[in-house]
C-alpha cells in the first residue's frame, strides 16, 4: 500500500486536465471541510471538555487535567458498565454469529422459498430498534406478556424477565440476535456463494459425507467470512446496545444492564456531567481504536480489492 | 456413501450423472426436509414478534391482559389506531420523518456517489491518503463525538432544529465506500471516450456514472433511507419541541406516557414499522441481491 501511494506521488501520471481538476477540486474541497469540521475537530474538543469538569448549567468550567480519567478508574460503577458492555458484546457476538452460521448453512442449499425465507429473517433489521424493543419489552412483561403465558403452560412460574438482574441481559442479548441474524446471514451466504461448487462434487465423488463436507470444505473457505463477522460484530458491540437498553431497561434492573454506550447518554445528557462522560467516550474511542488495528492485523484487510 | 448403492451399473452408464441425480434425490428426502423443517421453525421465531404485535394492536384493554393470550381478538377494535393518531400526533410524526429522511438519503446518496467515481476513476496527487484518512473515520464511535457536535450545534443556534438534524449527517463513509468499489466495475475507456466527444465532467458524472451505478444506487438508497428513518440517538439529543419530534423518538415518548396500555403501544409500533417493511418487501430483490453486489468484496 505504502509502494502504491508512492507511487501516486512520483508517478508521471498526474498530467490532468484543466476541467478535470476542477471538478476534483469543487468536490473535494467541502468534504474535507466537512470532515475537518464535524469528524475531526470533535474528537480533539472531546478532548479538551474531558480534561474539564464541564456542565451545560453554569459558565464555569474548570480545568481538573486528567481527574476525570482518576475518577473513571476508582468507580466502581464504571467496572461495572464496562463488565456489562463486555458481556453483551461478546455473548451476544458469538452468539448470534453461530446461530446466522447455522442458518446460512442449512439455508444456503435451498433453493425454493429461499427469497421468502430471507426476507422473514431480515424482517427485523429493517424494524427501528426502539420499535422491536416496545415489542420484545411487551413479550418479556412478567403477568401478561406473551413469553411467561406460554411457559405457565409448561408449568414454569413466571419469570420477571426484565426485572431480574440474572435475566435482563440475557434477555437483550438475545433481542439483539433476533434483530441481526438476517443481515449476519446474508453475508454468510455471499462468502458461501464465493466456494467453488467443484469442491464439493470432487468430494463427493470421492465419497465425503455432508457433515466431512462442512468440516473439511465449508467452515475452514468460510473462515475469513466468521472472523470478519465476529470481529466487527465485537467492535461494534461496545458502542452499541443504546437503543435497545434505553427501551426495555433504562440500564436497570441495579444498573445490570447499563453499558457503556448508555452510561455516556446518561452522564452527558441527563446527569449532566459532560467532562465526565467525555472521558468514558475516550475510554471507548481507545477500546475501539485497538480492536481495530487488531483486526488490521489478524486479516490484512486488503481494502484495494 | 452415495457411491456405494451404484457398485453394479454397467460402465457404459454415465455414473456421474446418475450418481449426482441420486444425492440430489436423497438430499431431498433426509436432508432438505429437515432444513425446511430447522428454517421454518426459525422463521416463526422471527415473525412471532411480529404477529403478536399486530395482534395486540387490535384487542381492547381487557383482552390484552387476558389468558390464556389468543391470536385473534375476540372483539377486534381499531380504537388502539385512533387513539395514537389522536395522542400521539402520528401524521405530523410521519410528515417530519419522511421528509428528513429523503432530504438526508438524497444528501448521503449523492455526496458519495460523486465521492465514490473521484476516489475510483481519478488518479491525483494525495487521492489515497485523502481517501483513508477519510475512511478511517468509519470506526470513531458515535459516542465520541455527539456530546462535542452536541455543544456546537447548541453554540451556531441549531438546537432544536432540523438543520442540526440534516447537515451533520450530509456525507457519509459506508456509501462513498460501496461506490468506489463499485467504480472497479464501469470501464475507464467509456469516460475517456466521452471526453473525447466533448462531455463536461459534471455530464459525465450525472449522465454517464448515475446511470451506469443504478444497482449499487438502489440499494444503498433502501439502505440509507432505512438507517435515516429509524435514527434515534441524535434526534433525541438536538430536538426538543414535540411538533419536531421524528417517529422513533415520538414512539419513545409515546410508550413512556402510555405503558401500560398495551394496545395502543403496539398499533403505534406497528405505525412506526409497517410503512418501512412494505416499502422494503415492495424492493426486496433489489436490496438482497445489492447487499451481495455492493457488500461483500472487501
Amino acid at each position: 500500500m505504502i509502494q502504491n501511494i508512492a507511487q501516486k506521488f512520483t508517478g508521471s501520471r498526474s498530467t490532468l486536465r484543466a476541467a478535470e481538476h476542477r471538478f476534483i477540486i469543487i468536490a473535494l474541497v467541502p468534504t474535507i471541510l466537512f470532515y475537518a469540521i464535524v469528524k475531526f475537530y470533535p474528537i480533539f474538543f472531546s478532548f479538551f471538555i474531558s480534561m474539564h469538569e464541564w456542565s451545560l448549567f453554569g459558565n464555569v468550567s474548570p480545568f481538573v487535567g486528567l481527574d476525570n480519567y482518576v475518577l473513571l478508574a476508582k468507580d466502581s460503577l464504571f467496572y461495572k458498565v464496562m463488565w456489562n458492555t463486555m458481556y453483551r458484546t461478546f455473548a451476544g457476538t458469538f452468539l448470534g454469529a453461530f446461530c446466522s452460521l447455522i442458518v446460512a448453512l442449512i439455508l444456503n442449499p435451498i433453493k425454493r422459498g429461499s427469497i421468502l425465507l430471507r426476507l422473514l429473517y431480515f424482517l427485523p433489521v429493517m424494524t427501528s430498534v426502539i420499535a422491536s424493543a416496545t415489542i420484545w419489552k411487551w413479550m418479556l412483561q412478567t403477568r401478561f406478556g406473551l413469553l411467561n403465558q406460554l411457559l405457565s403452560f409448561v408449568g414454569i412460574q413466571p419469570v420477571p424477565w426484565l426485572q431480574s438482574t440474572t435475566w435482563a441481559m440475557p434477555s437483550i442479548i438475545v433481542m439483539g440476535i433476533w434483530g441481526g441474524i438476517g443481515f449476519t446471514v446474508i453475508i454468510y451466504l455471499a462468502g458461501l456463494k464465493g466456494i467453488p461448487k467443484d469442491y464439493y462434487e470432487a468430494a463427493e465423488i470421492d465419497g465425503a459425507s455432508s457433515l466431512q463436507l462442512a468440516f473439511r470444505i465449508t467452515l475452514p473457505l468460510l473462515k475469513p467470512v466468521v472472523s470478519f463477522v465476529l470481529i466487527t460484530g465485537v467492535i461494534g458491540g461496545f458502542s452499541g446496545g443504546f437503543q435497545a437498553i434505553y427501551m426495555m431497561t433504562g440500564g436497570g434492573p441495579l444498573d445490570s444492564t447499563r453499558v457503556l454506550a448508555l452510561h455516556i447518554y446518561d452522564y452527558a445528557f441527563q446527569r449532566m456531567f459532560m467532562g465526565q462522560a467525555s472521558s468514558m467516550s475516550f475510554v471507548l474511542f481507545a477500546i475501539v481504536l485497538i480492536l481495530t488495528l487488531v483486526q488490521f492485523k489478524l486479516q490484512r484487510v486488503d481494502w484495494e480489492l | 456413501m452415495a457411491n456405494q448403492d451404484f457398485v453394479g451399473i454397467p460402465s457404459q452408464v454415465d455414473t456421474r450423472a446418475l450418481n449426482r441425480g441420486a444425492t440430489d434425490f436423497q438430499r431431498l428426502r433426509r436432508g432438505l426436509l429437515i432444513n425446511y423443517l430447522v428454517l421454518g421453525a426459525g422463521a416463526i421465531l422471527m415473525v412471532v414478534p411480529f404477529i403478536w404485535m399486530i395482534s395486540t394492536s387490535f384487542k381492547p384493554q381487557a383482552e390484552t391482559v387476558s389468558f390464556p393470550p389468543r391470536l385473534f381478538p375476540i372483539n377486534p377494535t381499531i380504537s388502539n389506531y385512533i387513539d395514537v393518531f389522536d395522542r400521539a400526533n402520528m401524521g405530523r410524526l410521519y410528515w417530519n420523518t419522511t421528509f428528513i429522511s429523503v432530504i438526508k438519503t438524497i444528501f448521503n446518496i449523492y455526496t458519495s456517489a460523486l465521492l465514490g467515481y473521484i476516489f475510483g476513476k481519478f488518479v491525483f496527487r494525495g487521492r489515497d491518503i485523502i481517501f483513508y484518512i477519510l475512511l478511517s473515520t468509519w470506526i470513531i464511535p458515535f459516542e465520541v463525538y455527539l456530546i462535542p457536535l452536541y455543544l456546537m450545534t447548541v453554540q451556531v443556534g441549531w438546537a432544536d432544529t432540523y438543520t442540526a438534524l440534516i447537515v451533520p449527517e450530509i456525507f457519509t463513509i459506508y456509501a462513498m465506500f460501496m461506490f468506489r468499489q463499485f467504480m472497479y466495475t464501469i470501464p475507464t475507456e467509456l469516460i475517456d471516450a466521452a471526453r473525447i466527444d466533448g462531455a463536461g465532467e459534471w455530464y459525465i458524472f450525472h449522465r454517464i456514472i448515475i446511470p451506469l451505478s443504478r444497482a449499487a444506487l438502489f440499494t444503498l438508497i433502501a439502505f440509507y433511507f432505512m438507517w435515516n428513518w429509524n435514527d434515534f440517538l441524535w434526534p433525541l439529543v438536538v430536538i426538543s419541541s414535540h411538533d419536531k419530534y421524528v417517529i422513533t423518538v415520538g414512539l419513545a415518548t409515546f410508550v413512556g406516557e402510555f405503558w401500560n396500555q398495551y394496545g395502543v403501544i403496539m398499533a403505534g409500533a406497528s405505525l412506526a414499522i409497517v410503512p418501512i417493511l412494505a416499502l422494503f418487501i415492495a424492493v426486496q430483490r433489489f436490496i438482497i441481491e445489492g447487499v451481495v453486489l455492493t457488500g461483500l468484496k472487501g
